[in-house]
């Protein structure tokens, strides 16, 4: 099958991605139907089942190597201050310390786009590193760090976006405190709020929320000669093994990048850590493996949050419901590193309005750096557009759903292109049947007694089509068995399982014939980070090429080894056989095993995405509350998530990604929170009990629809990503529905008791 | 300080430092790795064992102070090769995802299960919320427990 | 975690002998659950450790009728909330101890353990110099106090984390104690102490004195009790308020009540103003509503946490409301 090479183009928020890619050149069939196919779709145990439950499962933080040392990171008390001076002699005195690295005995090794070090002498924020020691255990490192001296000029600090952006604030970098603005415009916003027949305009807040998974940030290196080999918890093999090479000074390819199972990420594990690299030089300088794990204090301290938002929102409309104008006016805390804030994207792409104004600056402050977070922007826009949609709605005297139908798109607000597939119309009616949208409170607030019940929904937009490139290779051995190699990483999500899926029934062979390996940049074909909801949509189309081809080479082989021509074979449950001479047959091992090599190898690559469309994930979810109104307690009773995303790989693991979402959304609504001392400018919650996560008895019922099959103008498998689009509704259809049972509106994210309380209070 | 204790069903001994966890008893010096850390200070139940019975949460409990004890980590909750029925359950009903804090899930599930062999959904959470998940949504290990009380009860 | 020498004694007069010696620089460890916390943030650096789980005989329930109950200070905090006599009889003590942490740590958690376990406030258990930790100021006070004290505070302003003590003053219990050879019986109530008179401590116990038992006496037939805890998600939270109470009645009045609150004070909090007027109260809606309004009519909430005298008034509403109009 001929392949070309094409620039790859694709959106990522305001950045213009592209990269060089190998696609077949021709569009190929599409996977058949999941009711024609035997495992796609259907309800197929994973992959690592048995690892995961048994406990063989080896993490990063499980790997031991033999000789293996142990790294242990000191990081800055203060959250502003420059070190004068560091003295490490009597750590390095104590007995199994091995060595210390500091900005004295290290080279400058640029960070954060350049500014800032591995090792800075300014440090901004609690947790920014100091020194890295290695001893022979975990527990000598650990006392060494508290035997390193540090003089500290202590700076005065900014930790809230209000305080670091007024002008006499202290100054984090040489520029300031303010990072990228984040303008747009569409049509002329004043324009439309002249034709408006009403206007609405509030603000909202959310909170800092952080990653927090399970299994700590770890790294264990361990050099070869001139070559490293870095087992990592990442979700991005590639990006941590250019990350790595490049501040070591390395050739790419002398860095191998090894991930098996990894405890979680979410968005916190996309790039290489700074303890990496650290163990790396130490690793160097020893000689031995060095393994390197943050403890959980320092995951609430360092290693990425979703930013906070302080979001003006403005929404002009006919009194149809019409929407003229829109601006979103926004800002919200980067941490002391560059990253982004922004929450427009959901106001600015999910409704059909001609005039919009958006002005989102991102803020510097002297705390731990953001990073990308399930949905980046998203979950807190969204949470901010669809309360205010709701106001709109009770203003207008429409029904929620009625005011969100009238402003449906099928076009691309942006490109002005439509869409691949939108069918947010019918998740708007599965959801509302499910949860029961009649029986909501027409007045908000109505009902009386302690206990009021509520229901709200809120939509929900997100990229996550794929992209090429993205590679799988395919094995056939003449035992009948194959093995999938792609250097993409299954972080929990089920990629094992589907490409084990794919492969199986386009080859037609029994599943357990079928064998994965990921997540190593030595020995496999590159696939791009798992983030973003990319990983199924750009790997399953490449593992369906590579068994295309392997179907199409066995054929071709077949041929020679029956001599028959390959346009009278027939290719059937592993069989290749003569349409003309039932006595001319051969099973597809026996194939393997006649060819001189004894395997079979194809590659198999992500296609092109289509010209001219836009390519979206859609869904809505609905929630039903009870809001105690004596204790200000509110109980999620049920989540209904409606959702567009293509077609579904595995029914076990979509739902287990989707209950993990609307989780994770319910914990972002109610409970979780960072929390910054202003004073001392110290984080509050660095433990798991004042950092809250919901745990099982939070959980409500929750019920999965998926209204979509394939879209094959995406990509021959039609998978939209799901990772994403679970979680973004959800605070949006809680906070809604908590409004639909008390009638007050609360702006500002986690609904707790003392918000709940205090409304009411002052409304009665 | 030298302690004997029955690790999995077999006696074994282990000398021990006054502040060595039994977490990194079982982890550094059997080398049995299922046994996760997530939070140190019993905040999130990836470290649950049984001992004597009863989950616990192995950062929070100090090697001697297991001196004679029964421990049962995630490693002796299979028959060899074979998993137990609540593992085989976790697999069927999709109630993994990154699988970190599978073990003790499954460890506290065992605990629950030996005590009460008729859970209802209550009593299941109550018995489990001990235990942190970041990933699946805690759905389908409710479902796993369920579907296994059932065929425990019939295996009976 | 800092390095300390561990002991076990094999009797209560062996550690106390070793606790009482004051060079010895020494901590109790019961459940572990709190104190290996604490040594692993570098909260306490004591040499030695002196595990008291080796001790025999501090580890039973036992109720005699007309007498009362006594529990062991190594009891499980999971044997207390599932002991049959506790959830019949002493129900609020059994609701209490189930609202406890989770499974795991209430399986290794005691009694004795919970009651003197130390703050949860955030500025205790991080890096901060607080005066709970004999620095110069309480953090809290003008800063981040949502969880704080609304009553009782001042120099510190933490909430005591206990919920067994809560239920324990509601049922009037007292406290066995044991120094060096000897032991003495005091009042719940004068087991906890104020800031105002030690902010180091939120207890009476010396340096080694050890808490043996907990003894509760016994309640009229028919006398009713129950504990509400509110917390911000379901499992492992402390109180950001909870609510004790026992009743006994007699016809449709109350006889005797005793309500006491938790998450509102640095002790387990209880007003003998409210408890006298329970007295023979003819307890309809709106007497219930009389009284809630008037608890904690001392309040002085700092900035962020006001919701907790509305939260606190409400709960009361709802326990007696629950215990004396739902029966």
């Amino acid at each position: 099958m001929s392949r070309k090479i094409i620039k790859s183009k694709y959106d990522l928020y305001e950045e213009k991605i592209e990269t060089i890619a190998e696609v077949p050149s021709e569009k190929e069939k599409p996977l058949a139907p999941n009711s024609k196919l035997k495992y796609v779709g259907k309800d197929v145990n994973r992959y690592d089942g048995y690892d995961k439950v048994s406990g063989s499962a080896i993490y990063t933080i499980d790997k031991v190597l033999p000789n293996m040392v142990f790294a242990r990171v000191m990081v800055s008390p203060h959250p502003h201050a420059k070190i004068k001076s560091i003295d490490v002699s009597k750590a390095l005195k104590l007995k199994g310390v091995l060595h210390i690295i500091t900005n004295e005995n290290t080279s400058e090794i640029p960070w954060y786009y350049n500014t800032s070090k591995l090792f800075d002498k300014h440090l901004r924020y609690q947790g920014d590193e100091v020194a890295c020691v290695a001893a022979e255990t975990e527990k000598i490192a650990e006392e060494a760090l508290s035997l390193i001296k540090v003089e500290y000029e202590i700076m005065p600090h900014v930790v809230t976006a209000e305080s670091a952006m007024k002008e006499n604030a202290p100054k984090i970098h040489n520029n300031g405190n303010f990072g990228r603005p984040s303008e747009y415009t569409r049509g002329n916003f004043d324009e439309g709020i002249k034709q408006a027949d009403v206007t609405i305009e509030d603000t909202f807040t959310t909170q800092v929320e952080v990653h927090n998974p399970t299994e700590v940030h770890c790294s264990v290196v361990n050099w070869d000669g001139g070559k490293l080999t870095v087992w990592d918890s990442t979700q991005s093999i590639f990006s941590v093994r250019d990350n790595v090479a490049q501040s070591l000074g390395l050739n790419a390819s002398d860095v191998r990048v090894v991930k098996k199972y990894m405890g979680g990420g979410f968005g916190s594990k996309l790039e290489a850590g700074k303890y990496t690299v650290m163990a790396a030089l130490l690793a160097k300088k020893i000689g031995r493996p060095v393994k390197a794990a943050m403890n959980r204090r320092e995951m609430n301290l360092s290693v990425g949050n979703r930013p906070d938002s302080n979001q003006t929102i403005t929404i002009g409309t006919k009194k149809d419901g019409t929407f003229t104008a829109m601006s979103h006016i926004a800002y919200g805390v980067m941490g002391a590193y560059p990253s982004g804030s922004s929450s427009y994207w959901p106001l600015r792409s999910i409704y059909k309005c001609p005039n919009i104004k958006i002005d989102n600056k991102s803020i510097y402050i002297n705390a731990g750096r953001a990073r990308p977070f399930r949905a980046p922007g998203h979950v807190q826009g969204t949470f901010a557009l669809e309360s205010i949609i709701d106001d709109l709605a009770l203003k207008l005297g429409m029904d929620p759903i009625e005011l969100r139908l009238k402003n449906y798109t099928e076009v691309d607000q942006d490109g002005d292109v439509p869409y691949t597939s939108k069918l947010l119309k019918e998740a708007y009616e599965k959801g509302a049947e499910e949860i029961g949208w009649k029986n909501r409170n027409k007045i908000p607030g109505s009902q009386t007694g302690e206990i009021k019940t509520g229901i709200g929904m809120a939509s929900q937009i997100w990229w996550g089509g794929g992209a090429p490139p993205s590679y799988a290779t395919l094995k056939l051995n003449s035992d009948g068995s194959a093995k999938i190699f792609s250097g993409t990483q299954d972080i929990g999500t089920g990629t094992y399982t589907f490409m084990q899926q794919i492969a199986a029934d386009v080859l037609e062979i029994p599943i357990d014939k079928v064998n994965v390996d990921l997540g190593d940049t030595g020995t496999m074909p590159y696939s791009g980070g798992s983030g973003g909801s990319m990983t199924a949509p750009s790997v399953s189309p490449a593992v369906y090429d590579a068994a295309i081809q392997m179907k199409q080479k066995l054929i071709s082989n077949a041929a020679a080894i029956l001599e028959v021509d390959e346009s009278n074979l027939i290719y059937s449950s592993g069989n290749i056989s003569s349409k003309n001479d039932s006595s001319k047959s051969i099973e597809i091992k026996d194939v393997v095993g006649k060819i001189h090599e004894r395997v079979l190898v194809t590659t198999g690559a992500r296609n092109e995405n289509p010209n001219g469309y836009a390519i979206n994930s859609f869904g809505a979810q609905f929630a039903k509350v009870e809001v105690d109104t004596m204790t200000g307690i509110v109980r999620v009773k049920k989540i209904v998530a409606a959702h567009d995303i293509g077609r579904v790989l595995n029914r076990k693991t979509l739902e287990n990604q989707f209950y993990g979402g609307v989780i994770m959304g319910l914990g972002y609504a109610l409970m979780e929170n960072r929390v910054i001392d202003d004073y001392t400018g110290k984080v509050l919650t660095t433990n798991l009990h004042d950092y809250k996560m919901p745990t099982m008895q939070d959980m409500p019922d929750i019920k999965v629809i998926i209204v979509s099959e394939e879209d094959n103008l995406i990509s021959p498998t039609g998978v939209k990503g799901i990772g994403e689009p679970a979680m973004i509704p959800t605070p949006g259809a809680i906070a809604n529905a908590v409004f639909n049972a008390i009638g007050v509106r609360i702006k500002s994210l986690p609904i707790t008791p003392d918000k709940i309380l205090e409304a009411l209070n002052s409304k009665s | 300080m030298k302690i004997k204790f029955t690790l999995n069903k077999k006696k074994v001994t282990a000398e021990v430092e006054s502040t060595e966890r039994l977490i990194d008893l079982l982890r550094n010096k059997f080398q049995l790795m299922g046994t996760k850390e997530g939070c140190s200070i019993g905040e999130c139940g990836a470290c649950t064992i049984l001992m004597d019975g009863k989950a616990v949460n192995s950062c929070l409990v100090l090697a001697e102070q297991i001196e004679g004890a029964e421990i049962i980590t995630i490693e002796g909750i299979a028959d060899g090769e074979q998993l137990h029925p609540i593992q085989e359950n976790f697999i069927k009903a999709g109630a993994i995802q990154c699988g970190f804090c599978t073990p003790g899930m499954v460890v506290s599930s065992y605990e629950l299960l030996n005590e009460n062999p008729e859970p209802n959904e209550e009593e299941i959470k109550e018995a489990i919320a001990g235990n942190l998940c970041r990933c699946t949504g805690y759905k389908q290990i409710i479902d796993a427990v369920k579907i296994s009380a059932e065929q425990l009860r019939d295996s009976k | 975690m800092k390095d300390f020498n561990y002991i076990q004694p094999d009797s209560l007069s062996q550690a106390g002998k070793y606790l009482s010696n004051r060079n010895n620089d020494a901590v109790i460890l019961s459940g572990g659950t709190d104190l290996l916390s604490l040594i692993k943030e570098n909260i306490y650096t004591n040499e030695n450790v002196v595990n008291l789980k080796t001790i025999p005989n501090l580890n039973n329930i036992k109720y005699k009728k007309g007498e009362g109950l006594t529990i062991g200070a190594l009891t499980k905090i999971s044997d207390v909330a599932e002991s049959k006599i506790i959830k019949e009889k002493f129900t609020v003590l059994a609701e209490a101890a189930k609202e406890i942490a989770s499974l795991q740590l209430r399986n290794m958690g005691t009694v004795g353990g919970n009651i003197c376990q130390r703050p949860r406030c955030w500025y205790y258990r991080e890096d901060f110099d607080c005066i709970k930790k004999g620095g110069g100021e309480c953090f809290a006070y003008q800063g981040e106090n949502k969880y704080h004290c609304i009553i009782g505070g001042g120099p510190c302003y933490i909430v005591h984390p206990s919920d067994l003590a809560v239920a324990l003053t509601a049922l009037d219990a007292k406290v066995k104690l044991f120094f060096d050879d000897s032991s003495r019986i005091i009042p719940i109530h004068e087991f906890f102490i104020l800031p105002e008179d030690d902010y180091l401590f939120e207890n009476i116990l010396r340096d080694g004195e050890i808490v043996t038992e907990i003894i509760i006496p016994d309640l009229p037939d028919g006398a009713k009790s129950s504990y509400i805890k509110i917390k911000e998600r379901e499992t492992w939270d402390f109180a950001v308020v909870s609510a004790a109470a026992v009743i006994s009645k007699k016809g449709s009045n109350i006889k005797s009540g005793k309500i006491a609150y938790g998450g509102v004070a640095p002790i387990p909090w209880t007003e003998e103003i409210i408890n006298k007027s329970l007295k023979n109260l003819n307890a309809d809606k709106n007497e219930i509503e009389k009284i809630s309004k008037i608890i904690l009519a001392d309040a002085e909430p700092l900035e962020k946490n006001k919701y907790k005298v509305i939260l606190a008034k409400n709960l009361v509403k709802r326990i007696l409301t629950n215990l004396v109009l739902d029966a």
